[in-house]
């Protein structure tokens, strides 16, 4: 392999807008990145996700606010770097590779502002080639190459670049469920392994969940939270983060209590007598309509028979490979989905149903977000 | 504009035949570019409709407000009357409109059937020879109407080259001097268009639709019958383009119309300003009635396809499957494409190449038919004065070279306007002016531009241009540009904005991101493009014949002279070495790019096939 020294480049953002006409995409967003970090930002389609990266490349100009990479103002009041001289690279959704250019030429690209000389060039993409396992395509064109090969392309033209800051556009929404597992691997080992910065986006949060150092999460326009993984899944900061990182089930509360530090004790209309203990994001009002939102990860499965949890019904089982994901239902036309459990329970069986406090939380909904199903 | 043939795509079709740009996807909407400013982009479009208004706003407008107020202009005492629309609608004008009309429907419908039935067997089927015919369509593109009219009379008027090789044909040549020959002459013209736009839509329908129909019990004639209204957007347009084409078209008028005495609109414009005293109302109301004209059809065509979708491209598309016919129907079909094309192209060709070899062609000769290159000769040593070919066609090939360069610099820039996905008020309004003005014939915007050029505001206080080459080129490029632009659009616009953002993420400035990520994509285009302005630009007649300047020629205009003056063989011969001429810049243009363009850039854009 060719050797290469890459510094990581930092990124702060700073009370970012920008608008097309009316339109609202980016809404004072502040986040931080630090050099080396692999940073998701996690949303929904028109959250302002492709928004926010395209002002980082410099695709767009941000209306307001500052960007900063490697400590360099690259835009702001006054100041706007061109994409060409921000030092980045980006893997593109829909891989924008040239398709007059062969593989060995599309990679070479961005070795033109190297110092490299041709054979050092030619060394270099190479070495990636067979990094990202498509040396033998050298000579091929992005036409003659499948979805996923294509995207080892666009990512080896990325890596070529030897800079300190690499965006991905939501670069595995086109390939098919195998290849995104198998690529999402390669992006992660590989970024890492060349040591540099990574902002990524996407809207599948177990994709963000698997790469992420930090995770930014948007929505309209706004960075809603930010954090690490475990933050984001544990400390949902509202409805909509908790709803847009996975849940198994969400009901109004008919009625809630302190329970502890931080904790509630939280009655459902449909069990009334089994009251479930849930983590507050923030302190409740009485008179608050909160609800319960529950994790997968909390919900556990028992026969009838059990003494704990409250009643439910098996509406649907699914056969996943390493067990069981249930569909129950538990009270008039509430249910919970994803409900994992080592042993099938058949549809239509009768169970019980409890939940682990880690994996719950109750909130006031006072946020509507559009969260893909 | 109609009398050039780049009006064929519009945005329904929006590949051209030949010239599809790019493995693409729209998957958003296009970006705006990092650099645009709002007072970058008032000043891009501010220039642009500076050109568009001088170019073709100014001349047309000016020269259709005296068809009801001639005093605006000095032209009349009244700044509001209808006489000259009365004028217009009487007496030889009025029986010309009535003539174009009927003609232009024949044609358009007749050239549409036929077309359909063309592209089905060429692209559906396995009739031999797929890619001659569709090179066919291409060369039929490019031989302007009063070539072909003039073909076709040499073939088969007495002591012509149908007799001369013993074809006794011509008992036919009253019957073609006459509505039945304007109607043959205007629907082999109008033949590629409806070709080209049916031909992409055929490519896009999958065989999924016929399969669907099939595995639900329909027989073969109730699979077309459900399969064929999903053409129906394209079968309209090539209805509505073929009707615009015929309306404005000045060859067949100038030519077959005036000697057969049917008299057809755009010939009574032209005779209204040529005859003396020019009558400049009476054409502008047949202007007027020319570009009206064309909104019915167009109407019609959206009404028809309104609240229905026939979108049916997408990446699940399947290559469609191709009928196979047995070797005896194969044979059979193609033998009656082959009399499409005979028909459309090979007797008017073959007609004038024999033709231009008869010696006194079209003259009884007691001693018998002798054939001769003294037509051939007669050009260089021309038989009437200063009109040898040397000179006119010198002449129009740099005004093809001017104009297509010119053309083709102004339809990227508002082409890449047009295919931008985020557009604002302005691009719709430059889109829609550009859709309409496809539809402006060539004559009337001659008649405009010697209207408005040589009003004394403009000559005596602005700029003199009137009898000059530059108001000819000026108004060849107005002619060329609109449907030069909607042909680029369509390409342009497949070309994915992030091809040029990733270059300038990884490192290229805006010239090598131009050069080196953009150009390749949309170098065939422009090729194209040029080649396609370049051919119509030499052979172009109505804008030549209204505006060339004294003692500057275009070859079309010297060859007509040519005819009139009763020397056939000469204009024949001169017009078969421009034919030739023409097809020989094709073929070194296109042989240069295959030569000096990377193989990269010569893998783009061939209909899709290997993209």
């Amino acid at each position: 392999m060719t050797a290469t020294t890459v510094s990581a480049s930092s990124v702060a953002v700073s009370g970012v807008r920008k608008q097309f006409g009316a339109k609202v995409a980016l809404d004072d967003v502040t986040l931080d990145a630090g050099a080396g970090t692999f940073l998701v930002l996690l949303g929904p389609s028109g959250s302002g996700k492709t928004t926010l990266l395209r002002c980082l490349a410099g695709i767009e100009r941000p209306s307001a606010g500052s960007i900063e990479i490697g400590g360099r103002v690259v835009a702001g009041p006054g100041a706007f770097v061109g994409p060409e001289r921000r030092d980045l690279a980006m893997v593109f959704q829909d891989y924008a590779l040239w398709p007059h250019l062969t593989v060995a030429r599309n990679v070479a690209f961005p070795l033109a502002r190297s110092t490299r000389g041709r054979e050092g060039r030619a060394a270099r993409v190479g070495d990636l080639l067979e990094r990202v396992g498509i040396a033998h395509l050298a000579d091929r064109y992005p036409n003659e190459l499948s979805g996923g090969e294509q995207q080892r392309v666009a990512l080896a033209r990325a890596l070529a670049a030897d800079v300190g800051l690499i965006l991905f556009d939501e670069p595995l929404s086109n390939l098919d469920a195998d290849r995104r597992e198998q690529l999402r691997v390669e992006i992660a080992t590989l970024t890492r392994a060349a040591g540099v910065t990574a902002v990524y986006i996407t809207h599948d949060q177990s994709e963000a969940f698997a790469l992420a150092d930090q995770i930014g999460v948007l929505n309209h326009g706004r960075l809603v939270q930010c954090g690490s993984p475990e933050e984001i899944y544990r400390q949902p900061a509202s409805a909509f983060v908790a709803r847009f990182t996975g849940l198994a089930g969400e009901f109004p509360a008919a009625a809630f209590e302190p329970d502890g530090p931080g904790l509630y004790r939280v009655t459902l209309s449909f069990a009334p007598d089994v009251p479930v203990r849930a983590h507050a994001v923030a302190p409740l009002a009485a008179d608050d309509a909160a609800h319960l939102f529950v994790r997968s990860a909390g919900v556990v499965l028992h026969p009838v028979t059990s003494p704990e949890g409250v009643p439910g019904l098996v509406r649907d089982v699914a056969f996943t490979g390493r067990g069981y994901e249930h569909v129950v239902e538990v009270g008039a036309g509430a249910a919970l989905t994803k409900v994992f459990a080592a042993q099938r329970h058949e549809r239509g069986r009768a169970v019980r149903v409890s939940f682990s406090p880690d994996a719950c939380f109750v909130m006031r909904d006072t946020e509507s977000g559009e969260v893909p199903s | 504009m109609t009398s050039t043939s780049t009006s064929l795509v519009t945005r329904d079709t929006a590949t051209l035949p030949g010239v599809a740009v790019s493995p693409s996807s729209a998957t958003r909407p296009a970006p705006t570019s990092p650099a645009r400013r709002w007072p970058t982009l008032a000043w891009g479009s501010l220039a642009i409709w500076v050109v568009l208004g001088l170019l073709i706003v100014a001349p047309v407008v000016s020269f259709l407000l005296l068809a009801t107020s001639p005093r605006l202009f000095q032209q009349g005492s009244s700044y509001f009357t209808l006489r000259y629309v009365r004028e217009a609608l009487s007496g030889t004008t009025g029986r010309g409109l009535f003539d174009s009309l009927w003609v232009s429907v024949v044609a358009a419908v007749s050239s549409t059937g036929i077309a359909t039935l063309v592209a089905w067997l060429v692209q559906r089927t396995n009739v031999y020879g797929r890619r001659v015919w569709g090179l066919l369509m291409w060369l039929l593109l490019l031989v302007p109407t009063w070539m072909m009219t003039l073909g076709w009379g040499d073939l088969l008027q007495p002591y012509g080259a149908a007799s001369t090789v013993g074809l006794p044909v011509s008992w036919l040549y009253g019957e073609f001097f006459g509505p039945l020959g304007i109607v043959i002459v205007l629907t082999t013209a109008a033949l590629p268009f409806a070709y080209f736009i049916v031909s992409a839509a055929l490519r896009g329908l999958g065989s999924e639709f016929e399969d669907a129909a099939r595995i639900h019990g329909a027989g073969r004639l109730r699979t077309v019958r459900t399969v064929l209204p999903i053409l129906a957007p394209a079968l309209w347009s090539a209805v509505a383009i073929g009707f615009a084409e015929t309306m404005s078209d000045f060859g067949v008028a100038f030519t077959l119309g005036y000697h057969a005495n049917f008299p057809m609109a755009t010939y009574t414009l032209f005779a209204a300003i040529s005859n003396f005293p020019a009558n400049f109302s009476v054409a502008a109301v047949i202007a007027v009635l020319l570009i009206v004209a064309t909104i019915p059809p167009i109407v019609l065509q959206s009404r028809a396809t309104r609240r229905r979708s026939y979108a049916v491209l997408s990446g699940r598309t399947r290559t469609p499957r191709r009928r196979e016919f047995g070797p005896m129907a194969r044979v059979g079909v193609t033998v009656g494409l082959g009399a499409v094309f005979l028909v459309a192209l090979g007797a008017p060709v073959l007609g004038a190449v024999v033709g231009s070899f008869v010696r006194n062609l079209g003259i009884y000769a007691p001693a018998g038919v002798h054939f001769t290159t003294a037509s051939y000769a007669a050009i260089l040593h021309p038989t009437i004065a200063d009109k040898s070919i040397g000179a006119p066609l010198v002449l129009s090939n740099q005004l093809g070279i001017v104009v297509a360069t010119a053309t083709g610099v102004l339809a990227y820039v508002l082409g890449r306007r047009l295919g931008a996905g985020r557009g604002g008020w302005g691009q719709r309004v430059t889109d829609v002016f550009l859709l309409g003005t496809v539809a402006i014939p060539g004559v009337v915007l001659g008649v405009g531009y010697i209207f408005f050029y040589n009003l004394s505001a403009i000559s005596s206080h602005l700029i003199n241009l009137y009898q000059t080459l530059p108001l000819l080129m000026l108004a060849l490029t107005a002619n060329a540009l609109p449907g030069q632009t909607r042909f680029m659009a369509g390409p342009l616009a497949q070309v994915q904005p992030s091809l040029a953002e990733a270059a300038r993420v990884h490192g290229a400035g805006r010239w090598r991101t131009w050069r080196s990520a953009q150009l390749p994509l949309v170098a065939r285009v422009l090729v194209w493009g040029w080649l396609l302005t370049f051919t119509k630009t030499i052979a172009e007649l109505a804008i030549s014949q209204v505006l060339y300047p004294p003692s500057h020629e275009p070859v079309s205009v010297t060859i007509q002279a040519y005819l009139g003056n009763y020397q056939l063989g000469t204009g024949t011969a001169m017009t078969v070495l421009t034919l030739l001429e023409m097809l020989a810049v094709i073929g070194v243009v296109l042989g240069l790019f295959r030569l000096l363009a990377p193989r990269g850039w010569r893998r783009i854009g061939w209909s899709g096939v290997r993209t």
